[in-house]
């Protein structure tokens, strides 16, 4: 690692380079020459590129550690430039930077191993499960893409940069939602799915804007430098909510004016716009409603990007600001209050979906939630470390219920009803692999002790439990309101608002709720999937199976629709028909499989924090401390007790997991699912309810989309009637017209042609030959001013004020400016008379005015180009 | 000694190479290569204009001894640089283009770079005796490029018109240079601008003098209304000529322009705004942008549009000279980045035109290049790239040349300049879109003749490089920006 090191030194660690360009790289050949190259060298390209990055991030993170052992202890940062991409001006004039600058640490490069690794996993997957696809280089053109922009938002070293792979992410989500866009549905899919991420980009936008004023800087290192000024005390330099902007409402409005400006300080703003950022991209209320729907891209793609990788970003927003972020505590808190809600629902609208992917979808917002809870804690780390393995085992979950959804395939041609687990059952016994590997995943995500899940998600509820949220300035700023009190109380910049301490409580007893959901619904998924009889189509012997239906069996990969841009000419087969089996997926599913388990069920080693009493390491908070240890020590406080909490926590969390499984166990398999029709009869309109996914995105299409669409439909009418109809012809008309009289000048006759030569040098010599008396008023202050005329070649002036007297004589012999002085409110004129160098004469007549009071000079230009002998 | 020649080894390097290419088509039997020769000599001259800047041009002892007849400075250094290289490119598309259509004959290159090396003498002429020697040298090739195509009547006639224009545009520039002799007695630049800075001569000599030289610069530059033999020279010309005419003898025009207005005329009252050239070359560029846009808008044929476009660029361009009346440096920095990046975008895009036709097919209009995306899309997309890049597409380099002439002009106060400026950058996408449209949006009608591509490494080169240069400048402007900013130093404040 020496060696590496002393190729590519810390500060100019060009290997960041490889890992990027590998994949972008790779959607470029895909993208451009993809079609013709063939789905062979598509695979070898799409994979090679990413294996590549992945091997390139592997050596840095080896460099990194061996740096970071070097340093002892201490944030260590691996960075390259590309080069200096602009510079924006800040306050005061200040220049900032904006490089194309990469870096990688401890945040950084776990996250860059997880993408490069969970992605070539899936990208191994993806080879074989999109085979038939038609637009297969399309596919792991946008998929290469992706890789690269989620590198680049995670090893940008600035909010720009992260911004710029944050769009990437989100166009390459949206093209990769919409992937077959034939379909209506997945088309709506996609757009929704931009918008709702648009409106978090607008967060993020304003963020930086705030970052720009307050602490002059938008790399990760000058925001750290400066974030002292984001809180100050001093009511001028803060955030005015109202009046926006720190205006005032004079006139009629003058009844908005409050008594003393609603200001929030600029730790509170920035964050709560990096906040709604990461609602947006990482799907937490209110802006969640988009992940559902993009299950319908590829399932490779719902593992890879909305589960695994890109909405965690938000996460990783937060931990990477985390020192922003404990400056305002209220904010902090609105994180924790928005995971844990967030948690909560997503998990009673999984309780009743019927369709496989829908309930993993509903589980990942739900597993952001538990995220969003923890980072709003203040445990960065374990918020951190639940994205860790949350990518595993949800990546898995999903490329296990893909591999579900090709087998069933075999014969139920349409998507909707492929993915419907009332189709499913007893799939254990044809797909063993897939069964196996999706059991250890649920495990994991449900929180079977000493799997990956346990481990990180009872860390979150631990600290939930134990922490409290802390002003780190409150010695200085003084005194402590209620929540109330600091939006409707007495007005004072020097209040601050610290949640209180039994927030955590609360929320933790959301979270074990939403956890014992959490085990309900999965174990719910397995038992439907897996146990049971299978429920899709008759089961037959190859002898009952005539030939028509063998042969379709072999070629029962090249004619699955899964793949297809255009599922029409599929018939629905009869399903009553004898068929076979559905069977397992090929090897290169199922091995992604298995690594992905494995990490699943194993990678809860890394940060065991239950069993540190045990003696057992925790590799992944030391590595991640010196990110957070100066957060964590100002903004977080323990609470007293806490260690001894630590059983009661877990006893909470297993309680959770035991009732959870033990339940659906009784409802499934004991009763057959009578208990679950029961009780939906019994509740018909809650079941309903929550069938419709609490109706939001209805309530959205009543409220917010109802008024927009009020708006688009007066800006189209406007549009249509207004703009198109009169100013657009009409220019389209105007430029027509005069671009054919023009064109008709261009005769091509070359005495026309010199003569406009002759016509242009006429109107030159006119303008040149013409006085063009000018000039301008420079205020010298108390009442005195001075007139400077424009100068040219040969020029004489003459001044006269207004009523003196004229000269019998005119010399034009005066001064190119004229002094003059006017009483405050009084107005006088003067007239200035030019005569150029052929002997010709005009005048100009200048009004000044001096104000009553020492505002600027009001000059009115009474120029007219009079000429005469 | 040695290093005064080395200080002028771009020029030395062109005027010996077309010497030798002269000789070499003259006797040698081996036939084809010329155009790789010709080409590896303006890069050649790249490499040296180069060389030369990073030696330190200032550091030279004796580097006055060719002053005033030419200035070795890092401006004329640059413009060494960007002629070569424009007229570079041209040998490139030469190369495929020649033989394609069956013009192949080894003279052109010697034309060229002749042309070429007027182009740099006037660029670093400091007297207007070498300046007009360098602009003869320069017209006279670029006459003779024009026509190459005899047997085509358009490119007889247009060459004719060019010629006969052109004599007229360059004996009253002749004729405003010998009335600034007489009211100045000088004939070097700097001379003239200190006597007009004194004052104490007979202005109505000198004023008309001004004139007289505006009309001549204008004309070069081709902006209307002296810009009327461009449609008809550019379309009768093999476009690789009309490459050459549109980037580098406007370059050298620009060049010209620059050195003569902010040197012989820089003195406040020439530069006033009220009465002195900045406000009539305001007129010039609204005038030039507008028309030029309106009219470009009707063509039917793609080369006749481009050429309008580059009138219209020609008018962007004029917009930062007018700026420069208030910041010299900072304007005429933006001048030289916009020639830059206008000089790769042209170039690609006559390129990527000539790449989508062939022999007894060229590509001219617009319903030649309909479907063309579909079918080629090889030669479609670098098309599309430069157009992007010549309507000030972000992030291309269009887009920041436009940007900094436009700022330059906004921070020198002239806000409805810029503002007319806008508009006409919004019409001229208009036109630059329509052969996007007609590319990847249009079939051909049945039965019409439709475009080929033709293939040829030469072309394909001008084009990898254009694209490279033309992608480079839009990401990393920073870099070409400290170049243009030290090549403008000197004309000071």
């Amino acid at each position: 690692m020496d060696s590496l090191l002393s190729v590519f030194p810390s500060k100019d660690f060009s290997l960041l380079g490889i890992i990027l360009a590998a994949p972008l790289l790779g959607a470029f050949v895909n993208g451009v020459w993809g079609r013709r190259l063939g789905r062979d060298a598509v695979r070898l390209m799409a994979i090679t590129a990413i294996a590549v990055s992945f091997g390139a991030a592997l050596l840095t993170f080896l460099a990194l550690d061996r740096e970071v052992t070097h340093a002892g202890h201490g944030h260590v940062k691996l960075a390259w430039t590309a080069w200096d991409w602009l510079y924006t001006t800040g306050k005061s004039e200040t220049q900032i930077p904006i490089a194309l600058r990469f870096s990688v640490d401890a945040l950084s490069g776990v996250m860059m191993l997880v993408i490069t690794g969970v992605g070539l996993l899936i990208h191994i997957y993806a080879s074989t499960y999109m085979w038939d696809d038609k637009s297969y280089w399309r596919f792991f053109c946008y998929l290469n893409l992706f890789v690269f922009s989620m590198l680049v938002l995670v090893l940008g070293d600035n909010m720009p940069l992260l911004f710029v792979g944050w769009e990437g992410v989100g166009l390459c989500s949206y093209l990769l939602i919409g992937f077959w866009y034939g379909k209506m549905a997945n088309a709506a899919a996609g757009k929704k799915a931009f918008i709702a991420n648009r409106i978090g980009d607008f967060g993020l936008i304003c963020a930086m804007f705030l970052f720009v004023h307050y602490t002059g800087a938008l790399d990760w290192n000058g925001i750290e430098a400066g974030s002292g000024s984001l809180v100050t005390v001093n009511e001028a330099t803060q955030v005015h909510v109202w009046p926006i902007g720190g205006g005032q409402f004079t006139g009629f409005l003058k009844f908005l004016q409050p008594d003393s400006p609603i200001t929030i300080t600029a730790a509170t703003a920035v964050g709560l716009a990096l906040l709604l950022g990461a609602t947006g991209k990482s799907a937490q209320i209110p802006l969640y409603v988009w992940l559902p729907d993009a299950m319908a891209g590829p399932t490779p793609v719902s593992a890879l990007i909305h589960a695994a990788t890109m909405v965690t970003a938000g996460i990783y927003l937060i931990c990477r600001l985390n020192f922003v972020f404990v400056l305002a505590p209220g904010v902090m808190a609105t994180v924790a209050v928005i995971g844990a809600a967030t948690a909560f629902l997503a998990a009673t609208i999984a309780l009743v979906q019927n369709d496989i992917k829908k309930v993993l979808a509903y589980s990942t917002v739900s597993q952001l939630g538990f995220m969003f809870l923890g980072v709003g804690m203040g445990a960065f780390t374990a918020g951190f470390f639940h994205v860790f393995t949350h990518a595993f085992f949800k990546a898995c979950l999903f490329l296990g219920a893909g591999s579900v959804i090709h087998g069933m395939h075999a014969r139920i041609h349409d998507d909707d009803k492929a993915q419907d687990m009332r189709k499913m059952g007893g799939l254990r016994k044809y797909m063993p692999l897939t069964f196996w590997t999706f059991l250890i995943s649920t495990a994991a995500i449900v929180g079977f002790p000493l799997t990956s899940g346990f481990f990180s998600k009872d860390e979150i509820l631990f600290k939930t439990m134990t922490t409290e949220l802390v002003h780190p300035d409150a010695e200085r700023l003084g005194k402590k309101v209620t929540f109330v009190q600091s939006l409707w109380g007495a007005r004072d910049p020097s209040h601050f608002y610290v949640p209180p301490a039994w927030l955590g409580t609360a929320l933790y007893w959301v979270g074990i709720a939403a956890a014992t959901m959490t085990a309900f619904y999965m174990s719910r998924v397995v038992i439907l999937t897996f146990f049971g009889e299978f429920r899709g189509w008759k089961l037959g012997r190859p002898s009952q199976i005539d030939a028509h239906e063998a042969a379709a069996h072999d070629d029962a990969h090249g004619d699955d629709a899964h793949g297809d841009d255009d599922g029409e000419h599929h018939h629905e087969e009869d399903l009553t028909k004898p068929g076979y089996a559905p069977h397992e997926s090929p090897r290169p599913m199922t091995i992604p499989l298995i690594l992905l388990a494995v990490f699943a069920a194993f990678a809860g080693i890394l940060n065991p924090g239950l069993l540190k009493h045990f003696g057992l390491p925790l590799p992944l908070e030391h590595w991640l401390e010196p990110l957070f240890e100066e957060s964590v020590k100002v903004g977080v406080h323990a609470k007293e007790g806490a260690e001894h909490m630590e059983l009661m926590c877990t006893a909470g969390a297993f309680g959770a997991f035991a009732v959870g499984v033990g339940l659906a166990y009784w409802v499934y398999v004991v009763q057959k699912g009578a208990p679950a029709k029961q009780w939906a009869e019994a509740a018909p309109k809650l079941y309903k309810l929550l069938l419709d996914k609490w109706r939001v995105d209805e309530a959205y299409e009543a409220s917010v989309l109802s008024g927009v669409d009020a708006l688009a439909d007066t800006a189209t009418s406007v549009d249509k009637g207004v703009v198109d109809g009169i100013l657009a012809r009409l220019t389209a008309l105007l430029v027509a017209a005069f671009g054919t009289i023009l064109r008709a000048l261009q005769t091509g006759v070359v005495h026309v042609y010199a003569g406009m030569m002759v016509v242009g040098l006429a109107g030159l010599g006119w303008f040149f030959v013409m006085p063009h008396p000018d000039g301008h008023v420079v205020e010298k202050g108390s009442g005195d001013y001075s007139i400077v005329a424009a100068p040219g070649v040969g020029y004489g002036y003459i001044w006269a004020e207004d009523g003196a007297k004229k000269p019998e004589k005119e010399v034009f012999s005066g001064t190119a400016a004229f002094p003059l002085h006017v009483e405050p409110g009084n107005t006088k004129k003067v007239e200035l008379k030019v005569r150029n160098a052929f002997g010709i004469v005009g005048t100009k007549t200048f009004e000044v005015t001096a104000p009553a009071k020492a505002a600027p000079a009001e000059v009115i230009e009474m120029g007219q180009n009079g000429h005469g002998s | 000694m040695l290093l005064q020649a080395f200080a002028i080894s771009p020029l030395l390097m062109v005027g010996i190479g077309a010497m030798l290419l002269m000789m070499a088509e003259a006797f040698s039997k081996v036939r084809g290569g010329l155009a790789l020769g010709a080409a590896a000599v303006c890069f050649a001259g790249v490499a040296c204009a180069a060389g030369v800047w990073m030696y330190g041009v200032e550091t030279i002892p004796g580097i006055d001894a060719f002053s005033p007849w030419l200035r070795v400075d890092r401006f004329s250094l640059f413009f060494d640089a960007l002629l070569c290289l424009g007229a570079g490119l041209s040998c490139l598309m030469a190369g495929g283009y020649l033989p394609e259509h069956n013009l192949d004959r080894g003279e052109f290159y010697s034309l060229l770079l002749l042309s070429t090396f007027g182009a740099m003498i006037l660029s670093a002429a400091g007297d207007v005796l070498t300046l007009f020697l360098g602009l003869e040298t320069m017209s006279l090739g670029v006459y003779c490029l024009a026509a190459f195509r005899r047997a085509s009547a358009r490119s007889s006639e247009g060459a004719l018109k060019y010629f006969l224009l052109g004599s007229f545009a360059a004996a009253l520039l002749l004729y405003g240079f010998a009335l600034l002799y007489g009211v100045t007695g000088h004939t070097d630049l700097q001379g003239i601008g200190d006597a007009m800075a004194k004052g104490n001569i007979r202005n109505p000599m000198a004023i008309m003098g001004l004139v007289l030289i505006l009309v001549g610069l204008a004309f070069k530059v081709s902006a209307v209304p002296f810009h009327m033999w461009t449609p008809d020279a550019y379309e009768g010309a093999p476009t690789p000529a009309t490459n050459f005419m549109a980037v580098a003898v406007k370059g050298a025009a620009f060049a010209m322009m620059l050195r003569v207005l902010l040197t012989a005329f820089g003195d406040p009252r020439s530069a006033s705004w009220a009465s002195g050239w900045p406000p009539a070359l305001a007129w010039i560029a609204v005038i030039t942008m507008t028309v030029a846009n309106l009219v470009a808008g009707r063509q039917e044929s793609v080369k006749r549009m481009l050429a309008y476009s580059s009138v219209a660029h020609a008018g962007y361009i004029l917009v930062g000279m007018v700026a420069t009346m208030h910041s010299a440096t900072q304007a005429s920095a933006g001048v030289l980045f916009y020639l830059l990046t206008y000089t790769v975008s042209t170039a690609g895009a006559f390129g990527a035109l000539i790449l989508c036709g062939r022999r007894g097919a060229e590509a001219v209009t617009y319903e030649d290049l309909a479907g063309i995306g579909r079918r080629h899309p090889a030669a479609a997309l670098p098309f599309a790239f430069f157009l992007l890049s010549l309507a000030g597409v972000p992030p291309t380099a269009g887009f920041f040349g436009k940007w900094f002439v436009f700022r330059s002009a906004m921070e020198g106060g002239f806000y409805w300049l810029t503002i007319i400026a806008f508009i006409n950058s919004v019409i001229g996408a208009y036109y630059y879109l329509r052969v996007l449209v007609f590319m990847y949006m249009r079939e051909p009608a049945a039965g019409a003749p439709v475009a080929t591509p033709m293939r040829s490494g030469y072309v394909t080169a001008a084009l990898i490089l254009s694209a490279v240069l033309v992608i480079a400048l839009g990401l990393t402007p920073t870099k070409s920006l400290s170049v243009v900013f030290q090549a403008a130093a000197i004309f000071g404040g």
